[in-house]
């Protein structure tokens, strides 16, 4: 078992606790805790790192099983750590002639591997791997993290690709990626911006003062004018909580609201996001993946004869199928929807969609 | 504590002190075999809420009080602080009976250097600190008096999760956040002290502007600088922190120590005081309203809850069967079994149950591995650890089951009861001696008796004051009291199926107790207002109707009139009308109220003197007395005069309606001109 319970157990509490919310930030913890795990643990075997990383990280995903970026984090350096170990061994392999070929230790993504063994892992040979493997995989992950942290670079740089001059924009919810992505796009053009108010978190509000301060024209709209407005817009240009393996989103609630009336007037939708936001799971129902927020802020809890009669709930997220979304642009380009199998597959193993050991 | 921690807090260490421990015995028979802070709140031991709420204020270190079951609570801190990053000392002592012993007792050991906060521990909150510590530190900076900052919420006055009979007034000065007086407030004020209050003239002079505020949940989150044990110690007296250490403070000229409050609005924060408010507090919970401290949280490592929509929470584990019902508001624990057609509505359910089939509960809460078996149906009651309901068990609303008893076949256990299945040690039993009344044939367990009140410094403490706290206790009895002017008594049907079946006829009953209470004003001469809270009281203490007042309190009244007494003394018609007369004006509101009076009036003349001569003669002043103190009107009389039922009766109710005619023909003539003049005047 891993050496470092007191900061797995710190960053359980703070995710049981909601004091770590939103996408990059637990992502960019996640992937933290991750690089000490690795570091300071013993292993010798690819199957003994595997189940200690599965360890901590079935516990993290537990922990708030809403927030999936924990869960993709985990995947990527499992397959990093899968891949090292197979070149490892390779290199290996070539180095002693006399062993007979080896089938690849982990299964990769060809129909025949999907179909055969998956789930068994060979048993362990007694390899004798470089001594450069450790930092190896260190270095990797650290990678990850460079990639984790230089993330807005990569997606705002197709920023003037997408947005063309006297645009109408439309989006909702505050989304650091959007944000960056339209502050990037009003470098070179001008165009406006039509931002819903998203209540009842307001989060909208929030981003058309960023908008605004950034010189770019914005209006605030309120979550029921959307459709009203939509006939206009150019384009809907949306963050997300999360994306799901057949492309649906968790978004922001509003959002499907959002994208349903810009399927309507067929206005393209595009979706920002960084890689690490995509989830090999599917959602089974639509409230697989959802919040219920407090109701506080829908209906006071002052109003005390009223809240006795009534239910209120709160939702934070949105499903928002994935047909109505027609371009995703992330930080390795814009992908279709149709597309986002091949994205899961390159990233990661398909061992590691549980983490059940 | 070893020297070295010492050391530590001198830094800005955040410490806090937990009073693990009620002094108190609503949750009786139950709290006789746990402490009150381990009771499941939605199958989480209360006191981990409080853990948490403190954990995310960032506590490094806990001090958990506790008195009665320490070894419990002990237990359950050593098992709890192995997952937390927090420092947790359980200190016991046995001899705290009272939150200002547990205070002294925190002086004496001299544990706490800083400033800290100090909580009970059974507080749910999911409020942020930080703010109001930061400005409590400043405020100790910028003055060294202000030893104490109380965390106020605001919420409207019949809010549930307002503990009702625990009501507190503040007077407060918004500008330099200060409270500048403090009263407790009851939920029947039957003495005159109790509707009082008595503020400083002072205030008034030192702050311009002041609010009276009676619309504060005071959830006793304070944070308290090393002063505060202290002043407990110097005035050893003090039992509670608000009836007598603020109020103490706040009236005292001497100490010169000034009291903060911090109002918040948007965060939940409320206190499971008693059995009332473990059910509201259980339903902000299932709502949501304390988010994220919520059952699909999981915040006790083990747990593993689903929310599902219609705010249903189960655990994985759980085994529904294909036609029970699972409604709205539900919590399922671990392992637990529901069988076919059972219906379950807002309730809690622990680990480990069985629940038979055709079962129906609804806004139950029941504990961890209690057996349900087919037919049963629980409302609105708590059942323990271990109970057993046989096939065909009824449980009504109120009612508190403790640890292991076992309710036998086909029982219904009447509403409010109380039973436990612990030996009754007043009475010397070793062992336990069921009573087959309550808990069926096969049942095993006894009703519980709450001990008498043996404090003796509340001088009377109303037993309805008790009783509003109560699991599912009737608000409509409660917030009649105050709207009862402007009610009236029609509006009033007794709720026959709230009344339990007593051997002794319930109108009987009251027909003795109003006497009495009668008997005993005319001879202390009390005041008539005391007599009318006195009769109110009464009436809905037997769920009774001013209709049923006024039959009983006329005659009372008249009885007292002597026809041979002299002039000057107190039996003459007019001096007891004078005196007693608006005693009758009380029990009745409206036009239909005034009707009904004057045929009791007519009756009980009639029933007093057989003979009409003497009738008239207390009939003719008394309806005259009606008249003119405006207890029936024109209108009123009138139509008593003219409807049937007042010509009809013995001779003698015939005679007095007869009595009545002149001033009914008064009456008429004098209308007739009233409206001749409007006539003329137009």
């Amino acid at each position: 078992m891993s050496k470092n319970n007191e900061l797995v157990d710190d960053l359980v509490a703070k995710l049981k606790r909601r004091q770590l919310v939103g996408s990059s930030t637990v992502a960019q913890a996640t992937l933290k805790l991750l690089i000490v795990v690795i570091s300071k643990n013993n292993w010798t075997t690819c199957n003994q790192l595997v189940t200690l990383v599965k360890s901590v990280g079935r516990r993290l995903v537990q922990a708030n099983p809403t927030e999936l970026a924990v869960g993709n984090i985990i995947r990527r350096v499992l397959h990093v750590i899968r891949e090292e170990f197979r070149e490892a061994e390779s290199i290996a392999s070539h180095m002693d002639q006399n062993e007979t070929h080896s089938a690849p230790l982990t299964t990769s993504s060809s129909m025949y591997n999907l179909l055969g063994e998956t789930g068994s892992t060979p048993a362990e040979k007694n390899v004798q791997y470089p001594s450069s493997l450790r930092s190896n995989i260190i270095q990797e992950i650290r990678e990850i993290k460079d990639e984790l942290e230089n993330i807005y670079e990569n997606i705002k740089n197709q920023a003037s690709l997408q947005i063309h001059s006297n645009e109408i924009i439309m989006t909702v919810g505050r989304s650091k990626t959007v944000e960056e992505f339209l502050k990037m796009a009003a470098v070179k053009r001008k165009f406006q911006v039509l931002v819903a108010e998203s209540a009842p978190s307001y989060s909208g509000q929030e981003m058309a003062l960023e908008l605004s301060k950034a010189g770019i024209e914005t209006t605030v709209i309120p979550d029921s004018a959307v459709f009203a407005v939509m006939s206009r817009v150019n384009k809907v240009i949306l963050g997300t909580h999360a994306v799901l393996a057949n492309g649906g989103l968790v978004a922001i609630s509003g959002t499907h609201m959002m994208a349903a009336a810009a399927k309507h007037h067929s206005i393209p939708v595009v979706v920002c996001t960084g890689l690490y936001k995509l989830s090999p799971l599917y959602p089974y129902d639509e409230d697989s993946f959802n919040v219920t927020f407090n109701p506080d802020s829908v209906l006071g809890f002052e109003e005390g004869d009223l809240i006795e009669k009534v239910t209120v709930t709160n939702p934070y997220y949105d499903y928002v199928s994935p047909d109505f979304v027609n371009l995703f642009i992330t930080n390795q380009g814009g992908h279709p929807p149709s597309y986002l199998y091949r994205l899961i597959v390159e990233n990661y193993d398909p061992n590691d969609h549980t983490f059940d050991l | 504590m070893p020297p070295k921690e010492k050391v530590e807090s001198t830094e800005q260490l955040l410490q806090a002190v937990i009073l693990a421990d009620s002094f108190d015995e609503r949750f009786q028979p139950i709290t006789l075999e746990t402490a009150r802070c381990l009771l499941p709140l939605c199958n989480v031991p209360l006191i981990s809420y409080t853990f948490e709420f403190l954990a995310v204020a960032g506590v490094q270190e806990i001090y958990v009080f506790c008195c009665s079951h320490s070894e419990k609570v002990k237990d359950y801190v050593k098992q709890y602080e192995k997952t937390s990053n927090m420092k947790i000392h359980t200190i016991v002592s046995q001899e705290c009976y009272s939150v200002g012993d547990a205070m002294r007792e925190l002086d004496a050991k001299q544990l706490i250097d800083t400033d800290f906060i100090l909580v009970s521990g059974d507080v749910v909150s999911n409020m942020k600190l930080d703010k109001v510590l930061e400005e409590h530190r400043a405020r100790r900076q910028a003055d060294k008096s202000a030893i104490m900052t109380m965390v106020l919420k605001k919420a409207s006055p019949h809010h549930r999760s307002r503990a009702v009979g625990d009501g507190s007034l503040f007077v407060l000065d918004q500008s330099s956040k200060e409270c500048l007086h403090y009263q407790p407030v009851k939920a029947f004020k039957s003495t005159r002290q109790d509707r009082r209050m008595t503020m400083d003239m002072e205030i008034f002079e030192k702050h311009p502007e002041i609010q009276i505020r009676n619309d504060l949940i005071d959830c006793q989150i304070d944070i308290c600088s090393v002063e505060v044990p202290a002043l407990f110690t110097e005035n050893f007296d003090y039992q509670d922190i608000r009836a007598d250490f603020v109020h103490g403070i706040l009236t005292s000229d001497l100490l010169g120590k000034t009291i903060h409050f911090h109002e918040v609005s948007d965060v939940y924060a409320a206190r499971v005081r008693s059995t009332q408010m473990y059910d509201a507090v259980s339903k902000d919970i299932i709502s949501r309203w304390t988010f994220p401290m919520v059952p699909d949280s999981n915040l006790p490592t083990g747990d593993c809850y689903e929310y599902r929509r219609g705010l249903v929470y189960k655990e994985k584990s759980v085994v529904l069967s294909r036609t029970c019902v699972v409604e709205e508001k539900v919590v399922i624990g671990a392992n637990t079994q529901i069988a076919e057609n059972s219906v379950l509505s807002n309730c809690v359910i622990g680990k480990n149950c069985v629940i038979g089939a055709n079962v129906k509960i609804d806004n139950a809460y029941i504990w961890d591995n209690v057996t349900v078996k087919d037919n049963c149906v629980v409302q609105r009651s708590i059942i323990a650890n271990g109970a057993v309901l046989e096939q065909g068990v009824t449980v009504s609303k109120g009612c508190l089951i403790s640890f292991n008893v076992i309710i036998g076949a086909n029982t219904t256990v009447p509403p409010y009861s109380r039973i436990t299945a612990l030996p009754d040690e007043e009475e010397g039993e070793d062992e336990l001696v069921s009573e087959p009344a309550v808990v069926g044939a096969t049942g095993h367990g006894r009703s519980f008796k709450e001990a008498e009140d043996s404090d003796d410094e509340e001088d009377q403490v109303d037993p309805r004051n008790k009783q509003v706290n109560r699991l599912a206790f009737d608000m409509s009895a409660l917030n009649f009291e105050t709207l009862q002017q402007e009610e009236s008594a029609s509006e009033f049907e007794s709720e026959a199926s709230d009344v339990e079946e007593d051997e002794v006829n319930p109108a009987e009953e009251l027909d003795r107790e109003i006497t009495q209470t009668l008997e005993r004003a005319f001879k202390e001469d009390h005041d008539v207002d005391i007599a009318a809270l006195e009769l109110n009281t009464l009436r809905m203490a037997s769920n009774s109707n001013f209709h049923e007042m006024r039959k009983r309190i006329i005659p009372g009244v008249l009885k007292n009139i002597d026809l041979s007494a002299k002039a000057g003394s107190k039996k003459t018609v007019k001096a007891v009308l004078t005196q007693w007369g608006p005693l009758i004006g009380k029990m009745i509101h409206d036009e239909e109220d005034q009707v009904d009076g004057l045929f009791i009036l007519q009756k009980a003349c009639a029933t007093i003197y057989e003979d009409p001569a003497l009738a008239q003669k207390i009939f003719a002043p008394t309806l005259r007395y009606f008249y003119d103190e405006e207890i029936a009107e024109e209108d009123s009389i009138l139509k008593w005069y003219h409807s049937e039922a007042s010509r009809d009766g013995t001779e003698t109710e015939k005679r007095l309606h007869k009595v009545a005619t002149p001033m009914i023909e008064f009456l008429e003539q004098s209308e007739s001109e009233e409206d001749d003049e409007d006539e003329d005047s137009e």
